[in-house]
Protein backbone atom coordinates (compact mmCIF):
# COMPACT_ATOMS: atom_id res chain seq x y z
CA UNK A 1 0.00 0.00 0.00
CA UNK A 2 1.33 3.50 -1.36
CA UNK A 3 0.42 6.04 1.28
CA UNK A 4 2.11 8.62 -0.89
CA UNK A 5 0.28 7.55 -3.31
CA UNK A 6 -3.25 6.94 -2.07
CA UNK A 7 -2.80 10.68 -0.62
CA UNK A 8 -1.15 11.89 -3.79
CA UNK A 9 -4.44 10.99 -5.40
CA UNK A 10 -7.41 12.43 -3.02
CA UNK A 11 -5.01 15.50 -3.03
CA UNK A 12 -4.25 16.40 -6.43
CA UNK A 13 -6.44 17.13 -9.09
CA UNK A 14 -7.46 14.61 -11.86
CA UNK A 15 -7.62 16.28 -15.57
CA UNK A 16 -10.40 14.63 -17.57
CA UNK A 17 -8.11 14.52 -20.92
CA UNK A 18 -10.52 16.70 -22.79
CA UNK A 19 -8.66 18.03 -25.74
CA UNK A 20 -9.97 20.21 -28.59
CA UNK A 21 -8.88 20.01 -32.22
CA UNK A 22 -5.26 18.82 -29.98
CA UNK A 23 -5.67 21.48 -27.47
CA UNK A 24 -5.39 20.54 -24.30
CA UNK A 25 -8.77 21.91 -22.54
CA UNK A 26 -8.20 22.18 -18.47
CA UNK A 27 -11.64 20.32 -17.85
CA UNK A 28 -10.37 18.87 -14.45
CA UNK A 29 -12.05 17.65 -10.93
CA UNK A 30 -11.64 21.19 -9.50
CA UNK A 31 -12.64 23.33 -12.49
CA UNK A 32 -15.58 21.66 -13.01
CA UNK A 33 -16.42 21.75 -8.71
CA UNK A 34 -15.92 25.25 -9.78
CA UNK A 35 -18.20 25.53 -12.45
CA UNK A 36 -20.82 23.41 -10.43
CA UNK A 37 -20.12 26.31 -7.76
CA UNK A 38 -20.37 29.16 -9.56
CA UNK A 39 -23.94 27.40 -11.19
CA UNK A 40 -25.23 26.76 -7.88
CA UNK A 41 -24.11 30.42 -6.35
CA UNK A 42 -25.57 32.35 -9.49
CA UNK A 43 -29.02 30.41 -9.81
CA UNK A 44 -29.41 30.24 -5.92
CA UNK A 45 -28.46 34.11 -5.64
CA UNK A 46 -30.80 35.05 -8.78
CA UNK A 47 -33.51 33.15 -7.33
CA UNK A 48 -33.60 34.36 -4.05
CA UNK A 49 -32.92 38.11 -5.64
CA UNK A 50 -36.30 37.62 -7.23
CA UNK A 51 -37.65 37.79 -3.82
CA UNK A 52 -40.14 34.91 -3.83
CA UNK A 53 -43.20 36.09 -1.29
CA UNK A 54 -42.72 32.29 -0.19
CA UNK A 55 -41.50 31.94 3.82
CA UNK A 56 -38.42 29.90 2.52
CA UNK A 57 -38.28 32.81 0.06
CA UNK A 58 -38.48 35.40 2.66
CA UNK A 59 -36.08 33.75 4.89
CA UNK A 60 -33.43 33.11 2.40
CA UNK A 61 -33.82 36.91 1.56
CA UNK A 62 -33.51 38.43 4.77
CA UNK A 63 -30.15 35.55 5.69
CA UNK A 64 -28.26 37.01 1.81
CA UNK A 65 -29.51 40.53 2.77
CA UNK A 66 -27.63 40.03 6.50
CA UNK A 67 -24.37 38.27 4.59
CA UNK A 68 -24.24 41.58 2.37
CA UNK A 69 -24.70 43.87 5.58
CA UNK A 70 -21.67 41.89 7.16
CA UNK A 71 -19.91 41.99 3.97
CA UNK A 72 -20.26 46.21 3.56
CA UNK A 73 -20.44 46.88 6.99
CA UNK A 74 -17.88 44.42 8.39
CA UNK A 75 -15.33 44.48 5.56
CA UNK A 76 -15.36 46.66 2.76
CA UNK A 77 -16.55 49.95 4.56
CA UNK A 78 -14.30 50.03 7.46
CA UNK A 79 -11.17 49.08 5.22
CA UNK A 80 -12.15 51.11 2.03
CA UNK A 81 -14.31 53.84 3.08
CA UNK A 82 -17.32 54.99 0.32
CA UNK A 83 -15.26 54.76 -1.80
CA UNK A 84 -15.38 50.67 -1.52
CA UNK A 85 -18.89 50.36 -2.09
CA UNK A 86 -18.89 50.36 -5.79
CA UNK A 87 -17.00 47.01 -5.19
CA UNK A 88 -19.19 45.28 -3.23
CA UNK A 89 -20.52 42.95 -5.81
CA UNK A 90 -16.62 41.71 -6.24
CA UNK A 91 -16.30 41.12 -2.11
CA UNK A 92 -19.53 39.62 -1.58
CA UNK A 93 -19.06 36.87 -4.55
CA UNK A 94 -15.09 36.66 -3.75
CA UNK A 95 -16.47 35.39 0.03
CA UNK A 96 -19.38 32.71 -1.34
CA UNK A 97 -17.17 31.49 -3.72
CA UNK A 98 -13.76 30.86 -1.83
CA UNK A 99 -16.18 29.29 1.30
CA UNK A 100 -18.03 27.06 -1.34
CA UNK A 101 -14.85 25.83 -3.17
CA UNK A 102 -13.78 24.68 0.12
CA UNK A 103 -16.99 23.75 1.62
CA UNK A 104 -18.02 21.39 -1.95
CA UNK A 105 -14.54 19.01 -1.03
CA UNK A 106 -16.91 18.09 2.36
CA UNK A 107 -19.57 16.80 -0.33
CA UNK A 108 -18.34 12.49 -1.69
CA UNK A 109 -16.68 12.77 -4.72
CA UNK A 110 -16.42 16.42 -4.87
CA UNK A 111 -12.98 18.06 -4.33
CA UNK A 112 -11.58 21.25 -2.20
CA UNK A 113 -11.07 23.33 -5.66
CA UNK A 114 -8.58 25.98 -2.83
CA UNK A 115 -6.28 23.26 -2.41
CA UNK A 116 -5.30 23.79 -5.87
CA UNK A 117 -2.29 26.35 -5.75
CA UNK A 118 -3.46 27.04 -9.55
CA UNK A 119 -7.26 28.14 -8.53
CA UNK A 120 -5.98 30.19 -5.49
CA UNK A 121 -3.40 31.75 -7.57
CA UNK A 122 -5.92 32.48 -9.66
CA UNK A 123 -8.19 34.30 -7.18
CA UNK A 124 -5.02 35.92 -5.37
CA UNK A 125 -4.32 37.19 -9.56
CA UNK A 126 -7.91 38.67 -9.72
CA UNK A 127 -7.64 40.35 -6.26
CA UNK A 128 -4.21 41.54 -7.73
CA UNK A 129 -5.99 43.24 -10.30
CA UNK A 130 -8.71 44.68 -8.37
CA UNK A 131 -6.11 46.58 -6.19
CA UNK A 132 -4.11 47.37 -9.20
CA UNK A 133 -7.38 48.64 -10.54
CA UNK A 134 -8.16 50.52 -7.31
CA UNK A 135 -4.88 52.28 -7.16
CA UNK A 136 -5.15 53.15 -11.15
CA UNK A 137 -8.43 54.66 -10.69
CA UNK A 138 -8.03 56.81 -7.65
CA UNK A 139 -4.55 58.32 -8.25
CA UNK A 140 -3.70 57.48 -11.85
CA UNK A 141 -0.53 55.98 -12.95
CA UNK A 142 1.69 58.55 -11.33
CA UNK A 143 -0.07 58.80 -7.84
CA UNK A 144 -0.42 54.91 -7.88
CA UNK A 145 3.70 54.19 -8.23
CA UNK A 146 4.07 57.43 -5.79
CA UNK A 147 1.98 55.70 -3.44
CA UNK A 148 4.52 52.56 -2.82
CA UNK A 149 7.17 55.42 -1.69
CA UNK A 150 6.27 55.85 2.32
CA UNK A 151 6.22 60.05 2.89
CA UNK A 152 9.45 61.26 4.04
CA UNK A 153 11.91 59.02 2.52
CA UNK A 154 14.81 60.70 1.69
CA UNK A 155 15.44 61.23 -1.90
CA UNK A 156 18.63 58.79 -1.99
CA UNK A 157 16.69 55.72 0.05
CA UNK A 158 13.66 56.19 -3.04
CA UNK A 159 15.66 53.89 -5.04
CA UNK A 160 15.92 50.95 -2.74
CA UNK A 161 12.55 51.56 -1.07
CA UNK A 162 10.38 51.81 -4.15
CA UNK A 163 11.32 48.35 -5.59
CA UNK A 164 10.97 46.88 -2.22
CA UNK A 165 7.13 48.11 -1.73
CA UNK A 166 6.31 46.94 -5.26
CA UNK A 167 7.88 43.37 -4.48
CA UNK A 168 6.15 43.82 -0.77
CA UNK A 169 2.73 44.49 -2.83
CA UNK A 170 3.24 41.44 -4.93
CA UNK A 171 4.34 39.00 -2.01
CA UNK A 172 1.15 39.97 -0.32
CA UNK A 173 -1.05 39.04 -2.87
CA UNK A 174 1.08 35.84 -3.44
CA UNK A 175 0.35 34.82 -0.12
CA UNK A 176 -2.82 35.51 -0.20
CA UNK A 177 -2.75 32.65 -2.67
CA UNK A 178 -0.64 30.68 -0.48
CA UNK A 179 -2.65 31.03 2.65
CA UNK A 180 -5.85 29.84 1.40
CA UNK A 181 -3.82 26.94 -0.66
CA UNK A 182 -1.85 25.92 2.34
CA UNK A 183 -4.61 25.74 4.87
CA UNK A 184 -6.90 23.73 3.08
CA UNK A 185 -4.44 21.21 1.49
CA UNK A 186 -3.32 20.93 5.08
CA UNK A 187 -6.44 20.12 6.19
CA UNK A 188 -7.40 17.32 3.71
CA UNK A 189 -4.26 15.85 4.18
CA UNK A 190 -4.91 15.52 7.81
CA UNK A 191 -8.68 13.92 7.12
CA UNK A 192 -6.95 11.17 4.51
CA UNK A 193 -3.91 10.79 6.52
CA UNK A 194 -6.61 10.08 9.95
CA UNK A 195 -8.20 7.82 8.05
CA UNK A 196 -5.34 5.56 6.56
CA UNK A 197 -4.24 5.19 9.79
CA UNK A 198 -6.68 2.23 10.30
CA UNK A 199 -5.77 0.55 7.11
CA UNK A 200 -2.30 0.74 7.72
CA UNK A 201 -3.07 -0.15 11.46
CA UNK A 202 -5.01 -2.89 9.81
CA UNK A 203 -2.34 -4.14 7.56
CA UNK A 204 -0.08 -5.38 10.79
CA UNK A 205 -3.18 -7.04 12.10
CA UNK A 206 -6.70 -6.88 11.49
CA UNK A 207 -7.73 -6.66 15.30
CA UNK A 208 -5.11 -3.54 15.86
CA UNK A 209 -7.27 -1.87 12.68
CA UNK A 210 -10.74 -2.85 14.27
CA UNK A 211 -9.24 -1.14 17.17
CA UNK A 212 -7.65 2.17 15.55
CA UNK A 213 -11.44 2.32 13.92
CA UNK A 214 -12.96 3.87 16.39
CA UNK A 215 -10.35 6.71 17.59
CA UNK A 216 -9.55 7.75 14.01
CA UNK A 217 -13.22 8.00 13.07
CA UNK A 218 -13.09 10.10 15.89
CA UNK A 219 -10.65 12.40 14.87
CA UNK A 220 -11.86 12.56 11.34
CA UNK A 221 -14.98 13.93 12.77
CA UNK A 222 -13.53 16.76 14.87
CA UNK A 223 -10.89 17.33 11.60
CA UNK A 224 -13.96 17.75 9.69
CA UNK A 225 -15.66 20.10 12.11
CA UNK A 226 -12.31 22.26 12.10
CA UNK A 227 -12.53 21.92 8.31
CA UNK A 228 -15.80 23.28 8.11
CA UNK A 229 -14.03 26.08 10.76
CA UNK A 230 -11.09 26.81 8.66
CA UNK A 231 -13.56 27.33 5.32
CA UNK A 232 -15.13 30.48 6.91
CA UNK A 233 -12.04 31.45 8.21
CA UNK A 234 -10.24 31.57 5.58
CA UNK A 235 -12.99 32.53 3.09
CA UNK A 236 -13.44 35.74 5.79
CA UNK A 237 -9.37 36.04 5.52
CA UNK A 238 -9.36 36.04 1.75
CA UNK A 239 -12.01 38.63 1.54
CA UNK A 240 -11.05 40.76 4.16
CA UNK A 241 -7.03 41.06 3.63
CA UNK A 242 -8.26 41.87 -0.23
CA UNK A 243 -10.16 44.70 1.16
CA UNK A 244 -7.38 45.71 3.17
CA UNK A 245 -4.82 45.81 0.15
CA UNK A 246 -6.97 47.70 -2.16
CA UNK A 247 -8.43 50.16 0.98
CA UNK A 248 -4.60 50.13 1.28
CA UNK A 249 -3.92 51.74 -2.35
CA UNK A 250 -7.01 54.32 -1.73
CA UNK A 251 -6.12 55.74 1.11
CA UNK A 252 -2.44 55.50 0.90
CA UNK A 253 -1.44 58.10 4.11
CA UNK B 1 3.64 14.83 -4.31
CA UNK B 2 5.60 17.89 -6.22
CA UNK B 3 3.08 18.37 -8.78
CA UNK B 4 0.77 19.76 -6.21
CA UNK B 5 3.23 22.95 -5.89
CA UNK B 6 3.45 22.87 -9.73
CA UNK B 7 0.53 25.19 -11.45
CA UNK B 8 -1.59 24.40 -14.22
CA UNK B 9 -1.88 27.48 -16.44
CA UNK B 10 -4.76 25.90 -18.37
CA UNK B 11 -6.39 25.15 -14.74
CA UNK B 12 -5.25 28.97 -13.57
CA UNK B 13 -7.02 30.57 -16.81
CA UNK B 14 -10.61 28.96 -16.45
CA UNK B 15 -10.50 30.00 -12.94
CA UNK B 16 -10.07 33.44 -13.74
CA UNK B 17 -12.38 33.48 -16.49
CA UNK B 18 -14.71 31.32 -14.49
CA UNK B 19 -14.74 33.80 -11.11
CA UNK B 20 -14.61 37.10 -12.99
CA UNK B 21 -17.94 35.92 -15.01
CA UNK B 22 -19.47 34.95 -12.30
CA UNK B 23 -18.75 38.57 -10.52
CA UNK B 24 -20.12 39.87 -13.77
CA UNK B 25 -23.06 37.61 -14.08
CA UNK B 26 -23.69 37.96 -10.29
CA UNK B 27 -23.77 41.55 -9.65
CA UNK B 28 -25.80 42.08 -12.72
CA UNK B 29 -28.69 39.29 -11.94
CA UNK B 30 -28.46 38.78 -8.21
CA UNK B 31 -25.79 41.92 -5.98
CA UNK B 32 -27.48 44.79 -7.67
CA UNK B 33 -31.43 43.84 -6.87
CA UNK B 34 -30.18 42.71 -3.26
CA UNK B 35 -27.99 45.42 -2.44
CA UNK B 36 -30.43 48.17 -4.25
CA UNK B 37 -33.28 46.27 -2.07
CA UNK B 38 -31.21 46.42 1.11
CA UNK B 39 -30.29 50.11 0.75
CA UNK B 40 -33.83 50.96 -0.01
CA UNK B 41 -34.94 49.11 3.13
CA UNK B 42 -32.12 50.81 5.03
CA UNK B 43 -33.61 54.57 3.73
CA UNK B 44 -37.12 53.41 4.75
CA UNK B 45 -35.80 52.23 8.06
CA UNK B 46 -33.92 55.69 8.55
CA UNK B 47 -36.66 57.58 7.37
CA UNK B 48 -39.11 55.88 9.50
CA UNK B 49 -37.12 56.64 11.93
CA UNK B 50 -36.38 60.12 11.71
CA UNK B 51 -40.22 60.68 10.87
CA UNK B 52 -40.52 58.81 14.88
CA UNK B 53 -38.37 61.24 16.21
CA UNK B 54 -39.84 64.16 14.94
CA UNK B 55 -43.18 62.90 15.92
CA UNK B 56 -41.74 61.75 18.98
CA UNK B 57 -40.30 65.00 19.79
CA UNK B 58 -43.71 66.88 18.63
CA UNK B 59 -45.10 64.66 21.35
CA UNK B 60 -42.80 65.66 23.91
CA UNK B 61 -43.28 69.45 23.18
CA UNK B 62 -47.33 68.88 23.36
CA UNK B 63 -46.91 67.29 26.46
CA UNK B 64 -44.66 69.74 27.97
CA UNK B 65 -47.54 72.67 27.06
CA UNK B 66 -50.41 70.70 28.17
CA UNK B 67 -48.03 70.33 31.62
CA UNK B 68 -47.59 73.89 32.17
CA UNK B 69 -51.35 74.71 30.98
CA UNK B 70 -52.43 71.77 33.31
CA UNK B 71 -50.29 73.34 36.22
CA UNK B 72 -51.85 77.01 35.49
CA UNK B 73 -55.19 75.50 35.64
CA UNK B 74 -54.36 73.73 38.78
CA UNK B 75 -53.26 77.33 40.51
CA UNK B 76 -56.08 79.02 38.83
CA UNK B 77 -58.61 76.57 40.68
CA UNK B 78 -56.66 76.64 43.63
CA UNK B 79 -56.61 79.95 43.69
CA UNK B 80 -60.33 80.34 42.50
CA UNK B 81 -61.20 77.53 45.20
CA UNK B 82 -59.53 79.61 48.62
CA UNK B 83 -61.01 82.93 47.42
CA UNK B 84 -64.46 80.74 47.16
CA UNK B 85 -63.45 79.39 50.73
CA UNK B 86 -62.70 83.13 52.35
CA UNK B 87 -65.96 84.68 50.71
CA UNK B 88 -68.16 81.23 52.28
CA UNK B 89 -66.84 82.29 55.64
CA UNK B 90 -67.62 85.80 55.59
CA UNK B 91 -71.03 84.96 53.74
CA UNK B 92 -70.81 82.90 57.10
CA UNK B 93 -70.14 85.09 60.04
CA UNK B 94 -72.19 87.76 58.18
CA UNK B 95 -75.24 85.89 58.39
CA UNK B 96 -74.38 84.70 61.64
CA UNK B 97 -74.06 87.53 62.97
CA UNK B 98 -77.58 89.07 61.66
CA UNK B 99 -79.55 86.20 62.80
CA UNK B 100 -77.80 86.55 66.57
CA UNK B 101 -78.94 90.30 65.99
CA UNK B 102 -82.30 89.61 65.13
CA UNK B 103 -82.59 87.00 67.61
CA UNK B 104 -81.46 89.19 70.84
CA UNK B 105 -83.70 91.89 69.39
CA UNK B 106 -86.81 89.43 69.41
CA UNK B 107 -85.70 88.12 73.02
CA UNK B 108 -85.53 91.87 73.85
CA UNK B 109 -89.44 92.27 72.47
CA UNK B 110 -90.65 89.49 74.40
CA UNK B 111 -89.36 90.41 77.71
CA UNK B 112 -90.67 93.88 77.39
CA UNK B 113 -93.61 92.35 76.34
CA UNK B 114 -93.60 90.10 78.90
CA UNK B 115 -92.99 92.85 81.43
CA UNK B 116 -95.85 94.96 80.82
CA UNK B 117 -97.98 92.04 80.14
CA UNK B 118 -96.79 90.99 83.66
CA UNK B 119 -97.24 94.66 85.34
CA UNK B 120 -100.95 95.03 83.78
CA UNK B 121 -101.86 91.69 85.22
CA UNK B 122 -100.90 92.29 88.76
CA UNK B 123 -102.11 95.65 88.34
CA UNK B 124 -105.54 94.24 87.66
CA UNK B 125 -105.34 91.46 90.21
CA UNK B 126 -104.30 93.99 93.15
CA UNK B 127 -107.64 96.25 92.21
CA UNK B 128 -109.53 93.01 92.24
CA UNK B 129 -108.13 91.47 95.47
CA UNK B 130 -108.60 94.92 96.78
CA UNK B 131 -112.52 95.40 95.86
CA UNK B 132 -113.42 91.81 96.96
CA UNK B 133 -111.41 93.00 100.66
CA UNK B 134 -113.32 95.98 101.14
CA UNK B 135 -116.78 93.84 99.51
CA UNK B 136 -115.85 91.21 102.54
CA UNK B 137 -114.41 93.67 104.75
CA UNK B 138 -117.57 95.97 104.33
CA UNK B 139 -120.03 93.08 104.33
CA UNK B 140 -118.17 91.38 108.21
CA UNK B 141 -117.96 95.28 109.63
CA UNK B 142 -121.10 96.78 108.00
CA UNK B 143 -122.26 99.88 109.99
CA UNK B 144 -119.29 99.01 112.54
CA UNK B 145 -116.72 101.07 111.44
CA UNK B 146 -116.80 104.70 109.67
CA UNK B 147 -115.18 105.20 106.62
CA UNK B 148 -111.87 106.43 107.86
CA UNK B 149 -111.09 102.85 109.69
CA UNK B 150 -112.16 100.96 106.35
CA UNK B 151 -109.60 103.04 104.75
CA UNK B 152 -107.15 102.03 106.82
CA UNK B 153 -107.77 98.23 107.01
CA UNK B 154 -107.30 98.38 103.45
CA UNK B 155 -104.41 99.64 103.26
CA UNK B 156 -103.26 97.42 105.41
CA UNK B 157 -104.57 94.77 103.52
CA UNK B 158 -102.94 96.20 100.82
CA UNK B 159 -99.30 95.75 102.47
CA UNK B 160 -100.20 92.83 103.59
CA UNK B 161 -100.81 91.31 100.00
CA UNK B 162 -97.67 93.54 98.89
CA UNK B 163 -95.30 91.68 101.39
CA UNK B 164 -96.47 89.01 100.32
Amino acid sequence: MDVAEIISHHILDHDWGVTLSGFRLPITTHTVTLFAVSVILLLGLHWISLGRQSRSGRLLTTLIEEYVTFIRDGIVLPNMGQEGKRFLPYFCTLFLFVLCSALAGLIPNMKTATANISVTAALALCSGGLILYCGLKFHGIAGFLKGFIPSGTPGWLVPLIFPLEVISMIIKVCVLAIRLFANMLSGHMVLICLLLIIFVVGQMHIAAGAGALLPAMGLELFMTLLELLVAFLQAYVFTLLTSIFAGSVIHTH
Amino acid sequence: MEDLLKPDYGVLVLTICNFLLLVYLLKKFAWNRIISGLENRERQIAEDKKQAQEARTAAETIKRELDEKLAQISDEAAKRLAEAVKLGEAQKEQILSAAKEQSERLIEQAKTQIEAEKNKALSDVRGEIARTAVLAASKVVQQQMNEESAKSVVARVLEEIKEK
